[in-house]
Order: C-alpha cells, then sequence, then structure tokens
C-alpha cells in the first residue's frame, strides 16, 4: 500500500507545477526571474551588481558555492560582471562602468553540483 | 476470492501513478511558458530563446554549436552580427558561415545533460542576451543502468519501449518472412498456451495470466530490439532529405521538415533559410471596403492619336524609305508617310485642256505686257493698263504652278503626338481610302483603364489594378460617362507611375475603395494558403521552428492584401513569404 499512496501523491506533486509571474518586483528593490529552478533577484547600484539567489517559493538559498555572470547591456554595449558569493543568499560583483536602475541583460548560475541556470532582464 | 482482482488492480494504479510521474519529471520543471520539446525521434536536441528582436536556435552538431540568428518580427537572418557565447570554456565569439548562421567549436558539448548558455548578440545598435537551454540525452548505453524500482514498473517502462519498436519493425519483418520473427510467434503462443493449462490446474488465473501476458511482450520486445540494428544499417535515404545537407560522418540527417502529430509544422532553421520564410506581425486596424470591377488598358485619349489619310490614294514610305514599324518611338511632326492621290483619266485630259488653256492665255498677255510696257513710257497706254496686264500674268502663271504642283505633290501623314507605333498597316504600293487608320500611336507611359462599375463611384476616389500575374497598379479617377454600356457605367482611371509591360487592350481588375469601413486584420495575399479541403489557413509562427495552421475568414480588400476577418488575433506572427512551400511539408 506503501508504494501505491507514495506513486500517487508524488504524481499529484509532479504535475502541480508551480505557476509563477515571469519578472516580478523583488524584496530588494530589485528585479526577480525564475533561473531554473531557483529565482533570481538583480539589484544594480552604481557599478554593484548583486543578484539574490531564492528558491521557487522566494525563500533565501545559501550562496555558497554558487558562481554567476552577469551580462549587462549598459549604453548599447554588453558587459560582463563575474558574481562571487557574499553573505547569506548574495551573489556581488563590479562593473566596470557605471550602471542605471533596470539594465537589460541576463544572470546565469553555476550550482556547486556544476548545474547551470540562465534567467533574463528585460 | 477477491484478493487476486484487488491485487491486480493495485498493481495497475501503481504502473499508472508511476507512467505519469515518469513523464512529469521528463518535463524539467519550472520552464513554465516554454514551448513543448518535440515529439518527433528525428528532431536533434536544440535549444531556442527570444527577445524582442531576436530569435536565436541553437543546435549541437558533430562538435560544433549552430547558432541560426533571426529577426524575431520578420524571421529575416541576421548577417553581420557578432554572437558571443558563454561557454564552460570561456566567453568565445562565434563564426559567420555561409548558410547565414554562426558555428562555435564546442566540445563541451560532448558531455550529456543540461546546458545552460549566454548568448550576447550585437548586430548594429541593438544589444540583446539571451540565455539559451539545451538538454542532450545520453548516449543509448548510459541509460542502460535502471533505477531500484518496483518490478512493475520496469515491465511497464520495457512495455513502454517496446511498443515502438515492435510497431516499428513488424511491417518489414513480415514482408521478409523473417524466420525470427516466426519462430518468437510460435513460441510465444505455445508459452501462452502452456501457462493458461497449468493456470486452469491452480485456479489463480488473473494473476497468472498477467504473468504470461508480460513474459510473452518481454520476449518479443527482446527479439525485435535485437532486429532493429540491422534494419538502421539498411536504411534507405528518406524522401525529402535534399532539403537537409546529411550530415558528415555516417551519421544519419535528424533535422528534416515534418508534419507533426499535433498538425503543427516543424521547419529546422536551414530549411527556413532555403524556403525564405518571411513573417509580419498582424496588426489590427480599419480598412475601406473595395469593390472589384472588371477593366481593360485604354490609350490615354490626349496622350495617343491616329494617323489616319485624308484622300484615297497610294501610300509610299516617309524620306528614310521605311514604314514606321510596330514599336517605332516616333515624335510629334514626324511624316510616317505619303498619300499620293491617283489621277483618273478623264482628269488628266481635263487638266491638260486647261494646262493648254493656261499656257494660251499666258502667251497672249504676255505679249499684251511687252506691248504695253513699251507703249507706256510713250504715254500711248495709260499706267493702268499696263498694271492690270501684269496682274493677269502673275495670276494665270500661278494657276499654272498649282496644277502642276498637285499633278506630283502626295499628302503627308504626320504623328499627331509622340509615342510608339502600337498598330501599323502600311505597305508599299498599298492604296489607302479616304479617312482609313494607317497608323495609332500611343503613349506607353501615359495609359489609363476603363472598367466598368455598378455603382457610380465618386471623384477623388482611389483605385488599383491588379494584372492576373499578380501586378498592381496605382490608379486615379479621371471620370466616368452618364451613358451606360452593358448596363454599366464605364468609368476611366489614369495608371499613375511606371505603366511598362502594359499593352493597350488588355484585361486587368479594378479594385476601388468605396465609403465602407472594414475592421480587421490585413495580410498580404500570399499569406494566405488554399488547403486540399478548400480552406483558407495561415500559417502562424509560434515557436522559431514550428508553425501552426490557422484556418481564417478572409474577405477581398485590395489589390495585393487581404482582410483577416476571423481565426487569428492582432499581435501574432504570420508568415506572408513562402507560405505555400510550408503548406506542402507532410
Amino acid at each position: 500500500m506503501i508504494p501505491f499512496r507514495a506513486a500517487l501523491f508524488s504524481s499529484l506533486v509532479l504535475l502541480a507545477a508551480p505557476v509563477c509571474a515571469h519578472e516580478t518586483a523583488g524584496k530588494y528593490g530589485g528585479r526577480v526571474t525564475d533561473a531554473g529552478s531557483y529565482h533570481v533577484e538583480l539589484v544594480t547600484k552604481g557599478q554593484t551588481v548583486d543578484v539574490y539567489l531564492l528558491d521557487g517559493s522566494e525563500k533565501p538559498v545559501p550562496a555558497a558555492g554558487f558562481k554567476a555572470t552577469a551580462i549587462l547591456v549598459i549604453d548599447g554595449k554588453p558587459a560582463r560582471v563575474a558574481l562571487a558569493p557574499a553573505d547569506a543568499n548574495r551573489l556581488t560583483g563590479q562593473a566596470q562602468v557605471p550602471l542605471n536602475a533596470a539594465p537589460k541583460g541576463a544572470v546565469q548560475l553555476t550550482a556547486p553540483d556544476g548545474a547551470t541556470a540562465s534567467g533574463k532582464f528585460n | 476470492m477477491s484478493s487476486p482482482i484487488a491485487a491486480a488492480l493495485r498493481a495497475l494504479a501503481v504502473t499508472l501513478a508511476l507512467l505519469v510521474a515518469g513523464q512529469a519529471s521528463a518535463h524539467e520543471g519550472h520552464d513554465h511558458g516554454a514551448p513543448p520539446p518535440p515529439v518527433s525521434k528525428t528532431i536533434a536536441p536544440r535549444g531556442e530563446a527570444v527577445s524582442e528582436a531576436f530569435e536565436l536556435v541553437a543546435v549541437p552538431r558533430d562538435g560544433t554549436l549552430q547558432l541560426y540568428l533571426d529577426r524575431f518580427r520578420t524571421g529575416e537572418p541576421v548577417t553581420g552580427a557578432t554572437v558571443e557565447v558563454d561557454t564552460p570554456d570561456g566567453p568565445k565569439t562565434a563564426q559567420a558561415t555561409a548558410e547565414r548562421s554562426y558555428t562555435l567549436p564546442a566540445p563541451w558539448l560532448s558531455k550529456p545533460g543540461h546546458h545552460d548558455l549566454l548568448v550576447t548578440v550585437t548586430a548594429g545598435d541593438v544589444v540583446d542576451v539571451m540565455p539559451v537551454s539545451l538538454d542532450l540525452p545520453a548516449p543509448a548505453a548510459a541509460v542502460a543502468a535502471p533505477a531500484p524500482v518496483g518490478a512493475v514498473q520496469t515491465v511497464s517502462d520495457s512495455v513502454r519501449a517496446a511498443v515502438p519498436e515492435i510497431t516499428h519493425g513488424l511491417r518489414e519483418r513480415l514482408a521478409k518472412q523473417d524466420p525470427v520473427l516466426l519462430t518468437v510467434a510460435a513460441g510465444s503462443f505455445l508459452l501462452g498456451i502452456l501457462l493458461m493449462l497449468v493456470a486452469r490446474g491452480r485456479r489463480r488465473v488473473p494473476v497468472i495470466a498477467v504473468l504470461a501476458i508480460t513474459a510473452t511482450v518481454l520476449l518479443s520486445a527482446t527479439a525485435f530490439a535485437h532486429g532493429d540494428e540491422d534494419h538502421g544499417a539498411e536504411q534507405k535515404p528518406i524522401q525529402g532529405a535534399a532539403l537537409i545537407e546529411r550530415a558528415p560522418g555516417g551519421v544519419a540527417p535528424t533535422d528534416l521538415a515534418q508534419r507533426l502529430a499535433d498538425g503543427s509544422v516543424f521547419v529546422p532553421k536551414p530549411t527556413q533559410r532555403l524556403l525564405e520564410l518571411r513573417t509580419a506581425m498582424t496588426e489590427a486596424g480599419t480598412f475601406s471596403r473595395t469593390i472589384g470591377l472588371p477593366g481593360r488598358v485604354i490609350p490615354n485619349p490626349n496622350a495617343s492619336g491616329v494617323v489616319q489619310s485624308s484622300v484615297g490614294g497610294r501610300l509610299s514610305p516617309p524620306a528614310s524609305g521605311l514604314f514606321p514599324r510596330l514599336g517605332t518611338p516616333v515624335k510629334k511632326g514626324d511624316v510616317l508617310a505619303y498619300v499620293t492621290p491617283p489621277v483618273a483619266r478623264v482628269d488628266v485630259s481635263d487638266m491638260r485642256q486647261r494646262q493648254g488653256e493656261l499656257d494660251q492665255q499666258i502667251a497672249i498677255v504676255q505679249r499684251r505686257v511687252e506691248r504695253f510696257s513699251k507703249l507706256a513710257t510713250s504715254g500711248a497706254v495709260a499706267q493702268v493698263q499696263l498694271d492690270e496686264a501684269q496682274d493677269e500674268l502673275k495670276g494665270l502663271r500661278d494657276r499654272r504652278t498649282a496644277l502642276d504642283r498637285i499633278r506630283s505633290e502626295p499628302e503627308p501623314l504626320i504623328a499627331p503626338v509622340d509615342g510608339v507605333v502600337a498598330e501599323a498597316s502600311a505597305t508599299a504600293g498599298q492604296m489607302a481610302n479616304a479617312g482609313q487608320m494607317i497608323f495609332q500611336i500611343v503613349d506607353p507611359k501615359n495609359l489609363w483603364v476603363e472598367a466598368l462599375s455598378f455603382d457610380a463611384l465618386t471623384a477623388g476616389q482611389h483605385a488599383t489594378a491588379r494584372l492576373p500575374d499578380g501586378r498592381t497598379f496605382e490608379l486615379t479617377y479621371q471620370g466616368s460617362g452618364l451613358a451606360d454600356r452593358n448596363q454599366a457605367i464605364p468609368v476611366q482611371f489614369a495608371i499613375e507611375g511606371d505603366a511598362s509591360g502594359l499593352r493597350v487592350g488588355q484585361f486587368l481588375t479594378v479594385l476601388a475603395i468605396t465609403d465602407g469601413q472594414l475592421s480587421g486584420l490585413a495580410l498580404p495575399r500570399a499569406a494566405v494558403v488554399r488547403t486540399s479541403n478548400g480552406q483558407d489557413v495561415v500559417y502562424e509562427h509560434t515557436t522559431a521552428e514550428r508553425y501552426e495552421a490557422r484556418q481564417v475568414r478572409i474577405e477581398p480588400l485590395d489589390g495585393n492584401r487581404v482582410l483577416i476577418g476571423g481565426g487569428i488575433g492582432p499581435g501574432k506572427r504570420v508568415v506572408v513569404q513562402g507560405a505555400e512551400l510550408l503548406d506542402q511539408v507532410r
């Protein structure tokens, strides 16, 4: 009986995939988008690029072990920013040029197990 | 009694649940809104991304990554762009190829699994960053390690895997009368009968029956799976493979344009480039209704003319010695031919008589003038008499000269306007009747259209003319008659712009705008395809390599556009070029 119930339950969980908006305002003042199974919030201020790592239900995910690259379009030119884990669920990096408030671009995450995911900001 | 049936039911429920769960996990969670993955086995793994400006498809092929970059709205390939890919080895720039794509050596793609790439596209002043996901399936050998799951799922998995294999190979094997197939079939049948006999003895029918079926299917599956290898080796080239280049190294072509089970058409990017497929965004708008009128090309009455002979006579060529032929450009005032009126025998004798009389009178008056001029000096004759005699002589000489000229001078036929000779019926020596048209001269750049309308069109209305070959011309209203012709009103239009290639008398369709307004989506006529069942469809570009036919209701709008009354909404990408070719994909 146990496999039967477990299988039924797991199939129900898998079928009920989480549905959420593509790009929303985040609690750190940035924009949130999907990156694979994670949600990432992009906050740009001056030359600093911060990416907050969240799971599907907006819970913080520890950033330790993660790597990330942000490619942001600034004044019609792509700028590549390498991001390293800082505190808690934040990855941070410095851009060469000052950024505007909501640049277009994408963030690519590399999890500690080598899996990658990317999210797009319009 | 009921416990064996309940056990069988429970096993069935677990199998179903696991099947559903397996499908759900295959769809890597959380990429909601993503297009469904291709369902056909003949499509290679690929990743695609769209942005407002671009549409990108990445296909791994033979250790390289092929990137196809198109404009999102039009589907036009983007050439000359800088395409930078963030690979596990760091950022790399892809090289443009002759097939209007980009290629990048990608040794890291040999590893199966999920790959995420960031592609930075710089085309002119547009920069876009596009994330592309690639899911590479593991090679067949790597799948062999099964997870420790219940025996029921193993059975169900093997059944699921075996069914397509069976159906795939069975027909060919039957055709070949394969001894292996016959042996397996006979063996399975015998095994089934044996098991049934045993089961009858033991009265545990349901469980034994399930076991028997499972064993039979498993045996057949293994037999067919083995046979499938040599089936692949003697596979013939697929019809239509000319559309796709065969990958080097003996790898079977994987990307074929095809109609998928759900009715959509899968067209890989190389084929899209070959077919020159282009799309356009549908936009709702309000348009004026048009009516189609039968029309025909006429020369502009003010820029054409006829050359007629005013007298009957014999035609002779002009000074150049050649009559102007059809298509010869002529200028106003050019002499095209001469007409020499014939002189009848009676007239000739009459003229000779008159000539003699005149000569005689001239001689008499001549002598009188000479005499008077001598006497006038002495005053014996009045000066007045001398003057009168001189005037008389002059008049007689004029009459004599005119008589000569009439006999010798032909009538020149002169071009009344500039243009081209549209009709010529002149032959040297031909006798032309008085009033006969010898030449028609038309200005080919200045043509009109005469249409027959059942409604009175008002001045200032816009109209277009469409030829049977699809060319269109803008028309300007010139006027309409009040007298009906064939119970319709003749309406005349001037053709705007270049009217080259048109002939006088050619039939065309005039599309005149009426006052009625229509709202809907305007699409080029070429976007609409009539299917074999007579319905009109347009192809919507749903994802990068998929097109879906949408049934639409169309109404004529003007020469090269139709109005979509229903069936597709605004903001969709619709194929406007190559739709006919797309419709041929089976």
